[in-house]
C-alpha cells in the first residue's frame, strides 16, 4: 500500500508544478523556470521547519510567497523578451537557481548536529512529518487537499474573467491591449501565480522526500512542469491533471519494469504526442465538445 | 474629439505618415482614404498607440495622448477594429464581449472584485443585449474561431462598441463583404451614428464612404491631398489623380 | 591570480568559445529558416561525436574517423529531428514543434546515456603538440586546432550560404517562406537540408567539445545546451554573425569568471550575463533583420 500512496504524493507534486505551469503558460509565456521556483519553495519551506522550527502549513505558505516575489521579480524582464527568447530567458534562470543551491551553504548546529544545506550534498534531514508522527496515508491526503485546493481554486479562475483575460492575452497580445487588457498586468500576476503554487508544491515536496539537492530541480523537471499542461491542453486545468496522471502513474510507474527506459519512453511519448495532437488532449475545441456533452448550462448566455 | 496635428512616422528610411493634420468633430462620421501605402493603417495604428510617433500630436477630447499606453486609450473611450480581424478564436463569442468590458464605464457597473474574480453572472444581461444587436445570439458559445467571416466582423464591431467608446475607428470595415453585406453595414454605421458614436472610417470601397461619411480626408504617400464633403472630394482633381494617374 | 593569468584564461576561453559559436549558429540557422528553436540541438551534436567514437571502438577504424563519422552522423541525426519534430507537425502551431523537439532531448539524452552505460568516454585530441608560446602567454596546441578546424566549418558554412544555390534557397525561404515557394522552392526540401547543414556544424561542435575537454560525458548535454541556446540569444537570433561573436564572448568570460571565482559558481555568472543582455540588448547584438509578418 505505501507504494501507492508514494505513487499518489508523487502525482500530487507534479501535478501542482504542472498547474503552475499552466497559469503561465496560458498567457502565452512558456516558462522553464517554474522548476526554479519549486526549488525555492523547498528550500525556504525546508529551512524554516528544520532551522527555525516552523509548524509545516505556514512554513509552506511563507515558502509559496518567497517563490511567488521571485517569480514576480522574474515577471518583469520576462516581458521584454517574447516567446522562444523566453523560454531559453527562464531556462537560464531555472539552471541559475539551480546551480545557486548547488553552491548554498548555511548550517547551524542544533542539539550537538550541523542540519541545513550544504551545497552540493544538498539539505538532509527535513523531517517534519516522522517528527509529528504523519504517516504515508496522512501525508497522501494532505498532498491531495493541497492540489485539490489548488486545482479548484484555478477551475474557478478559469470560469472567471481573469481567466478568460489570461487566455486572451494569450491568444493575441495586440488585440488584447486594444481592447484595453494591461499586458504587464496580466503577465506578472500569472507569473506571480505560477511562482506561488511551484512554491507550494516544493515546500511539501522537500519534506515528503526529507533529503533535496540541486539535481532534483534540473531541466527534466521544468520539464515535466511545461509538459503536463501542454499535452493536456491550455484550455482546462483537467487536462493538465489528467496529463500528470497519465504521465506519472501509468507510464513512469506502470512501466517500472522498463526500469531505466522510462524517461527515453517519456521523450518518445512527447513526441508522439506533439506530432498527433498538437494542441494537447483537451484542446479549445474537445474543450468545447466535452461542455456541450455534460450540458454546462452555466455557459450560456 | 479627435485632433492631428503634424503626426509623422518614419520606419527606418521610408515615411509612412509625413506630416498630417485633420480634426474629427464629435458625432460625426469621417472617412479616411487614399491609395494603398498611403499611410491609412499606419495612422490608426497611431492613434491607437500601437506605434509611437515619430513626430506631432494626438490630441482626444483636447488631450494630448501619445504619452498614453495602448491598452488605457480604450478606457479614454477609443476602440477599433481590425482590418484582418483579430478576434480571439479559441474564447467563445461571448468571452469575447466580455473581454472588451475594460471602460470606465464598466467600473463603475461592478467593483473591481467582481470585474477580474467575479463570474459570468455579473455581465449577463449586457453582453446578451450587445449580443442582439449584432444578430450574433445564437452563436454565443461558439468558439470565435469557427465562425463565418461576416458574422467574425460583426463580432469584432461588437467587441469595439463593447468597450462604450466615445470615438470608433473601423479599419477598413468592409474588405471582402458582398454587397448585400455593405448594405447592412451601411446601416449599422448609420444606426450607430445616431446612437451618438463619433466614427473614423478607414475604407477602399468607395460608394460606401462616400454614402455613409460627412466628411473625408485624403491621404497620399502619408501626406494630405484633400479634405472636405464627399461631394468636394470626389470632384478634387488632386484626389483623382491620385487613385487613376492622370487628371481626368 | 595575476593579471598575466586572466589574460591566459581569456585566451584559452576564445578559443574554446569557437565551439560555442559553431552550436550557436546551429540554433540561429534553424531559427532563421524555421522561426523555431530545435531543443535538442546540443544532444543531437554530442550524440553525433559519440557516433565517431564507435568507429575506432567497433568499427575498428583508426582513430582520427571519429571526427568524420561524427560529423556525418550529427548531420543524419539532425534530419532525423527534422522528420520527427517538424516534418508533420503544423508548424503555426505555437507550441507542439517545441515540445516534441523538449521530448527528443530527453529521449537523444537517455540513447546516449543507455548506449554508454553512463560512463564517460574518452575522445581523441585534435593535435597533441607543444603548446606555442607568445611571450608571456601560452596557445594550448589542441584548442588552437579546435579554433581552427572551428573556423573552417564556419567559412565553409558561409561560403555555403552565400555562395551556392542552395545557401541562397535558404536564405531566401528564411526571409519570405511564402513567396520562396512560389519561386519554386520546395520548402521541406529547404527545411530539412538545413537540419542537415546544422547537424553536421553541431558534429563538428561536438566533436570539437570532445576533443577539448578530453572526454565525452551524457552530464554535458545540458550545460551546452543551455549555454548555446545564451550564444544564440546574446548574438540575436537568427543572426550568424551575431552567434560568432556571441561564442567568443561567452567562451571568454565563463573561463575568466572561472580564474575568478572557481568552477561551479562559473556557470552562474554566464546566467547573469544572459540576463545582463537582456534587459539591455532583449534583441542581441545583432538582430536578425525584419520583413516577416
Amino acid at each position: 500500500m505505501d507504494f501507492y500512496y508514494s505513487l499518489a504524493q508523487i502525482i500530487g507534486f507534479h501535478a501542482l508544478i504542472g498547474l503552475s505551469a499552466y497559469v503561465v503558460l496560458q498567457t502565452g509565456q512558456v516558462s522553464l523556470a517554474q522548476a526554479g521556483f519549486f526549488a525555492i519553495g523547498a528550500y525556504v519551506a525546508a529551512m524554516l521547519t528544520v532551522l527555525a522550527g516552523w509548524h509545516l502549513v505556514p512554513a509552506m505558505l511563507a515558502a509559496g510567497v518567497a517563490a511567488a516575489v521571485m517569480a514576480c521579480i522574474v515577471g518583469f524582464p520576462a516581458l521584454r523578451v517574447r516567446g522562444l527568447m523566453l523560454v531559453i530567458a527562464t531556462l537560464a534562470f531555472g539552471e541559475a537557481v539551480r546551480l545557486f543551491f548547488f553552491n548554498f551553504d548555511y548550517q547551524i548546529a542544533k542539539g550537538g548536529v550541523k542540519v541545513g544545506p550544504l551545497g552540493g550534498e544538498g539539505f538532509r534531514q527535513i523531517r517534519w512529518f516522522p517528527e509529528h508522527g504523519w504517516t504515508s496515508f496522512d501525508v497522501m491526503l494532505f498532498v491531495w487537499a493541497v492540489v485539490a485546493l489548488v486545482a479548484g481554486a484555478l477551475w474557478w479562475m478559469d470560469r472567471s474573467r481573469f481567466g478568460a483575460v489570461l487566455r486572451a492575452v494569450g491568444e493575441d497580445e495586440l488585440a488584447a491591449q486594444s481592447v484595453g487588457l494591461n499586458l504587464t498586468a496580466v503577465k506578472v500576476a500569472a507569473m506571480t501565480i505560477g511562482g506561488f503554487i511551484a512554491g507550494l508544491g516544493g515546500a511539501i515536496y522537500a519534506h515528503y522526500t526529507t533529503h533535496i539537492e540541486h539535481s532534483n530541480f534540473n531541466v527534466l523537471l521544468a520539464t515535466f512542469a511545461i509538459a503536463y499542461p501542454i499535452l493536456g491542453g491550455l484550455r482546462n486545468v483537467f487536462g493538465t491533471i489528467v496529463a500528470v496522471i497519465f504521465v506519472q502513474g501509468f507510464l513512469v510507474e506502470g512501466l517500472r519494469f522498463l526500469g531505466d527506459w522510462r524517461n527515453l519512453l517519456f521523450g518518445a511519448l512527447i513526441v508522439l504526442a506533439m506530432n498527433l495532437r498538437p494542441n494537447g488532449l483537451i484542446d479549445a475545441a474537445t474543450a468545447q465538445r466535452l461542455a456541450r456533452l455534460f450540458g454546462r448550462e452555466t455557459r450560456r448566455a | 474629439m479627435l485632433e492631428v496635428r503634424g503626426l509623422a512616422k518614419r520606419f527606418g528610411g521610408v515615411r509612412a505618415v509625413d506630416g498630417i493634420d485633420f480634426a474629427i468633430k464629435p458625432g460625426e462620421v469621417f472617412g479616411l482614404i487614399g491609395p494603398n501605402g498611403s499611410g491609412k493603417s499606419t495612422t490608426v495604428n497611431l492613434v491607437c498607440g500601437l506605434y509611437e510617433p515619430t513626430a506631432g500630436a494626438i490630441l482626444f477630447e483636447g488631450q494630448d495622448i501619445v504619452r498614453v499606453p495602448t491598452h488605457q486609450r480604450l478606457s479614454l473611450g477609443l476602440a477599433r477594429t481590425f482590418q484582418n480581424i483579430r478576434l480571439f478564436a479559441n474564447l467563445t463569442v461571448w468571452e469575447n464581449l466580455w473581454m472588451a468590458e475594460n471602460a470606465p464605464a464598466h467600473r463603475t457597473e461592478s467593483g473591481f472584485l467582481k470585474r477580474w474574480i467575479g463570474g459570468r453572472g455579473d455581465a449577463r444581461d449586457r453582453i446578451a443585449k450587445a449580443l442582439e444587436f449584432s444578430g450574433l445570439s445564437h452563436r454565443a458559445d461558439d468558439l470565435a474561431g469557427s465562425l463565418a467571416f461576416g458574422e467574425q466582423r460583426r463580432l469584432e464591431l461588437a467587441r469595439a462598441l463593447a468597450a462604450k467608446p466615445k470615438l470608433l475607428l473601423l479599419d477598413e470595415p468592409a474588405a471582402g463583404m458582398n454587397a448585400e453585406e455593405i448594405a447592412q453595414l451601411d446601416e449599422r454605421i448609420r444606426a450607430l451614428q445616431r446612437q451618438g458614436y463619433t466614427i473614423l472610417l478607414i475604407e477602399h470601397h468607395m460608394e460606401l464612404v462616400m454614402a455613409v461619411t460627412d466628411r473625408i480626408c485624403v491621404l497620399n504617400f502619408g501626406r494630405k491631398i484633400a479634405e472636405g464633403t464627399p461631394g468636394e472630394v470626389q470632384a478634387d482633381p488632386a484626389v483623382r489623380e491620385a487613385y487613376l494617374g492622370t487628371a481626368a | 591570480m595575476g593579471f598575466v593569468d586572466y589574460v591566459q584564461a581569456i585566451i584559452d576561453g576564445l578559443l574554446f568559445g569557437t565551439t560555442y559559436s559553431l552550436i550557436g549558429i546551429g540554433f540561429t540557422l534553424v531559427f532563421g529558416v524555421m522561426h523555431k528553436i530545435n531543443m535538442s540541438y546540443a544532444a543531437a551534436s554530442l550524440a553525433g561525436a559519440y557516433c565517431g567514437l564507435a568507429g575506432p571502438q567497433l568499427l575498428s577504424l583508426p582513430l582520427w574517423s571519429v571526427f568524420p563519422i561524427s560529423i556525418v552522423a550529427a548531420g543524419v541525426i539532425g534530419y532525423l529531428i527534422y522528420l520527427a519534430c517538424f516534418r508533420f507537425i503544423p508548424l503555426a502551431s505555437p507550441l507542439a514543434p517545441l515540445m516534441s523537439t523538449v521530448g527528443m532531448l530527453l529521449l537523444v539524452d537517455e540513447i546516449v546515456v543507455h548506449a554508454t552505460a553512463g560512463m564517460p568516454q574518452n575522445y581523441p585530441a585534435i593535435y597533441d603538440g607543444d603548446p606555442i608560446e607568445l611571450g608571456a602567454f601560452i596557445l594550448r596546441a589542441d584548442l588552437l586546432g579546435v579554433f581552427l578546424i572551428s573556423l573552417v566549418a564556419m567559412v565553409v558554412l558561409l561560403l555555403l550560404l552565400y555562395r551556392t544555390r542552395l545557401g541562397m534557397a535558404t536564405r531566401a525561404v528564411a526571409q519570405q517562406p511564402v513567396a520562396a515557394q512560389l519561386c519554386g522552392m520546395r520548402l521541406q526540401a529547404v527545411n530539412g537540408l538545413t537540419f542537415v547543414m546544422s547537424g553536421l556544424l553541431g558534429g563538428v561542435a561536438g566533436a570539437m567539445i570532445g576533443a577539448s575537454v578530453g572526454m565525452l560525458s551524457p552530464l554535458i548535454s545540458g550545460t551546452i545546451t543551455v549555454k548555446g541556446l545564451i550564444v544564440t540569444v546574446i548574438g540575436g537570433l537568427g543572426s550568424i554573425p551575431g552567434a560568432i561573436v556571441a561564442g567568443l564572448l561567452v567562451g571568454a568570460a565563463e573561463n575568466l569568471f572561472q580564474a575568478m571565482r572557481n568552477v561551479t559558481e562559473r556557470d552562474i555568472y554566464v546566467m547573469l550575463l544572459l540576463f545582463v543582455f537582456l534587459v539591455l540588448r532583449p534583441n542581441g547584438l545583432f538582430a536578425a533583420g525584419r520583413g516577416r509578418d
